[in-house]
């Protein structure tokens, strides 16, 4: 049931017909996994604290750097130095203090990734490297749950949802692993790409709405378009195929 | 028989800013084979031991080319999107 102080909050979703109070409910009621506190994960973890998502865990291993503060909306001057979930759940209590807020301090691998994911509803990407992202794609498959896949780089992104049994995977499209590197972004890019996928996120969790499943959605921030890309689930697949 | 490539803005300082290269053949590899002719540094962005680099991604007339890529067939007309993989997050 929605408080009293809950239906003034959040009033304006509430009022969109594919939400409404049954959806809002649902929100309140959602454990979202977000893996990375850094340019994707603020965008993210601030719309879904803000629409009213009842459960959040978010991780990451890092500190805040000065140079993280481009785009990494979550961290200001006075946090650089400080593990940024720390700095994350002051920012996402101070903006939604009804909401349960668990951090996680750890890098995730295969041997941790099944516990720190626990008994989440789905798993937002918000890594800056392939190799976490297959261990997510394998665990959300393993454990019949959406991953909502993001990437970045420039004025450039990517976002995928991925709904283990129904649509490709990761894997059904990325085999390779580019070299961990740093990366040039401006933040206005992690900005949208993560505001994509909080949005994908709210519309799985109320049932509304086409996902992007099946289709890899790319935007390019230099000549302002968004193009799609159909990605085929691969019978062959390593991590999700049937055939394997 | 006239395929165009559309090239990543990251391949695109081997072409001179040219985003869409014409080029021929009857497979996705003929086609790359062919741009690669045109324009030989790309061949170390495109191709690994022979193959295809794992961080490319290909698509055909707007499909994910994967897996088996390079035996994929096409005709003229056809579209081919050449995409590098982003990890920044």
């Amino acid at each position: 049931m929605l408080t009293q102080s809950e239906l003034t909050r959040y009033d304006r979703q509430i009022m969109i017909p594919e939400i409404g109070r049954e959806g809002q409910e649902k929100l309140k009621n959602a454990k979202v996994f977000i893996a990375g506190a850094g340019g994707l994960g603020s965008p993210i973890s601030i719309y879904l604290a803000a629409a009213g998502i009842g459960y959040i865990k978010i991780a990451d291993h890092d500190k805040v750097d000065l140079s993280n503060l481009n785009r990494q909306i979550l961290h200001w001057e006075r946090d650089v130095g400080r593990m940024k979930v720390d700095s994350a759940l002051e920012k996402l209590e101070g903006l939604n203090h009804g909401l349960k807020i668990e951090t996680i301090k750890e890098t995730i691998d295969e041997n941790n990734v099944m516990a720190i994911v626990g008994d989440c509803d789905v798993i937002v990407d918000a890594m800056d490297n392939f190799p976490a992202r297959y261990i997510l794609n394998k665990v959300a498959i393993e454990k019949k749950i959406p991953f909502f896949h993001g990437a970045v780089q420039g004025f450039e992104g990517r976002v995928l949802t991925i709904l283990p049994g129904k649509s490709a995977c990761f894997r059904c499209m990325y085999h390779g692993t580019p070299p961990q590197e740093k990366f040039p972004v401006v933040g206005a890019t992690p900005a949208i790409i993560g505001s994509i996928q909080a949005t994908e996120v709210i519309k799985y969790i109320v049932g509304a709405g086409d996902l992007l499943t099946d289709r890899l959605l790319i935007y390019d921030g230099m000549s302002m378009e968004f193009k799609e890309f159909k990605i085929k689930k691969n019978p062959q697949c390593d991590h999700c195929g049937t055939e394997r | 028989m006239s395929i165009e490539i559309s090239l990543h803005k990251t391949h695109r300082r081997y072409t001179d800013g040219k985003e869409v290269i014409e080029v021929e053949g009857n497979t996705v590899g003929e086609c790359l084979k062919d741009l690669v002719k045109k324009y030989p540094p790309l061949e170390k962005e495109i191709f690994k031991n022979g193959k295809l680099n794992a961080v490319m991604e290909v698509y055909l007339n707007g499909t994910s080319a994967f897996p088996n890529e390079l035996v994929k067939p096409v005709k003229s007309g056809d579209k081919i999107n050449l995409i590098y993989m982003l990890s920044g997050g």
